[in-house]
């Protein structure tokens, strides 16, 4: 009945081992048989591509954006587009239900005079280059998610460089979610004019057309991207600042 | 057929991170190792060689790359950001009920 207490550990260790072995060896199976799979794919030329040749040929004259991906994001799958965005609303719900506290953050002192005034002359910069980002989405490279990213990126760097409670007053939770809403309703609302204008929902505006390749045209594409980037922007920074909010509360 | 065997590499060793380890957190880096290898595999499948899918003005692009696949990529992403978010979340009130973020030392979850 009585097991040795020395022998315990190497029992373990040798069951650990065994354990490791045999989940190499089936991994190792299952990589083997991907790759004698892949062997017997066609190439991405024996695909049937008819969807994406018509995107590539009348993408541009269908939507008025230059960027494809942005075409297909907010035209052709707008709706899709929707309820990604509702993923991350209920992602940001979730977090802030789980993590619900009703206390100011207790903040750090931030970091040195140097990295505070560097970011004060850096901030305009970021701010204006995921402004960039958001509203040349259907011109350059990027869009709504992107520049919105970033945005979340100037919160975060303001509660790590001037301490949390700094980012608190600057930027509330309730300037946040205000801000999140309204990009969800923009959102919303311009699917709903989509309706009344053009017979479906989230269709593309045909009134807001301009020449191509100037920053106000391609219909609702732009408004569509600007209401994402601030939805996911402050969708971003309620998610760290709901995290960062509790860790404060441990540490001090 | 480089990319092949890299996404399988990646593939396996998220699996492996998702199975083998027992630190929560580190199974979520495996998830997103995952998630990473199936995009770079759709991204580089769909490259057939042409240009960056992306209209430019008065000039004339024979071979565009496929957007469908970037796009469906896209999608993913922040999918995956959100998913990956909410997991750290509970994993965090999971070490705040248990002190614990190694799920084979989790205790007091019956009760």
């Amino acid at each position: 009945m009585e097991i040795p207490t020395e022998t315990q550990p190497e029992v373990e260790s040798l069951n650990k081992l065994m354990k490791k072995t045999l989940v190499s060896v089936v991994l190792a199976g299952v990589a083997l048989a991907l790759y004698r799979s892949f062997a017997l794919m066609p190439g991405y030329q024996g695909l049937n591509l008819g969807l994406s040749n018509y995107i590539i040929e009348s993408g541009l004259k269908d939507t008025g954006s230059l960027n494809l991906i942005t075409a297909v994001l907010y035209d052709y799958r707008a709706f899709d587009s929707l309820g990604e965005s509702t993923v991350i609303f209920g992602a940001v719900s979730g977090i802030v239900l789980i993590l619900s506290r009703k206390m100011l953050p207790v903040s750090s002192k931030g970091l040195s005079f140097i990295v505070k005034r560097t970011l004060g002359i850096m901030t305009p910069f970021i701010a204006l280059f995921g402004l960039y980002i958001m509203s040349h989405g259907h011109l350059t490279p990027g869009g709504g998610f992107q520049g919105g990213v970033i945005l979340a990126a100037i919160s975060i760097i303001f509660s790590i460089v001037y301490g949390s409670a700094f980012d608190y007053r600057r930027y509330s939770p309730q300037t946040k979610t205000a801000l999140e809403t309204g990009g969800a309703l923009t959102f919303l609302g311009l699917g709903l004019a989509g309706i009344l204008m053009e017979g479906a929902f989230l269709q593309n505006l045909g009134f807001l057309t301009a020449e191509t390749g100037t920053l106000i045209s391609a219909g609702s594409i732009p408004y569509i991207n600007i209401g994402v980037g601030f939805k996911v922007g402050a969708g971003l920074a309620i998610i760290f600042y709901s995290m960062i909010q509790k860790t404060f509360e441990e540490d001090f | 057929m480089f990319n092949n065997l890299i996404f399988i590499i990646l593939f396996m060793l998220g699996f492996y991170a998702l199975v083998m380890k027992t630190n929560l957190i580190k199974n979520v880096i495996g998830l997103n190792i995952m998630e990473a290898a199936v995009f770079f595999w759709v991204i580089s499948f769909s490259d057939v060689g042409g240009e960056v899918s992306i209209h430019k003005l008065g000039e004339e692009v024979t071979k565009f790359n496929d957007p469908v696949p970037q796009a469906l990529t896209l999608t993913g992403i922040v999918i995956g950001a959100s998913t990956a978010a909410l997991l750290l979340t509970l994993i965090i009130e999971l070490n705040k009920f248990s002190g614990t973020i190694d799920r084979e030392k989790i205790e007091g979850l019956n009760d």
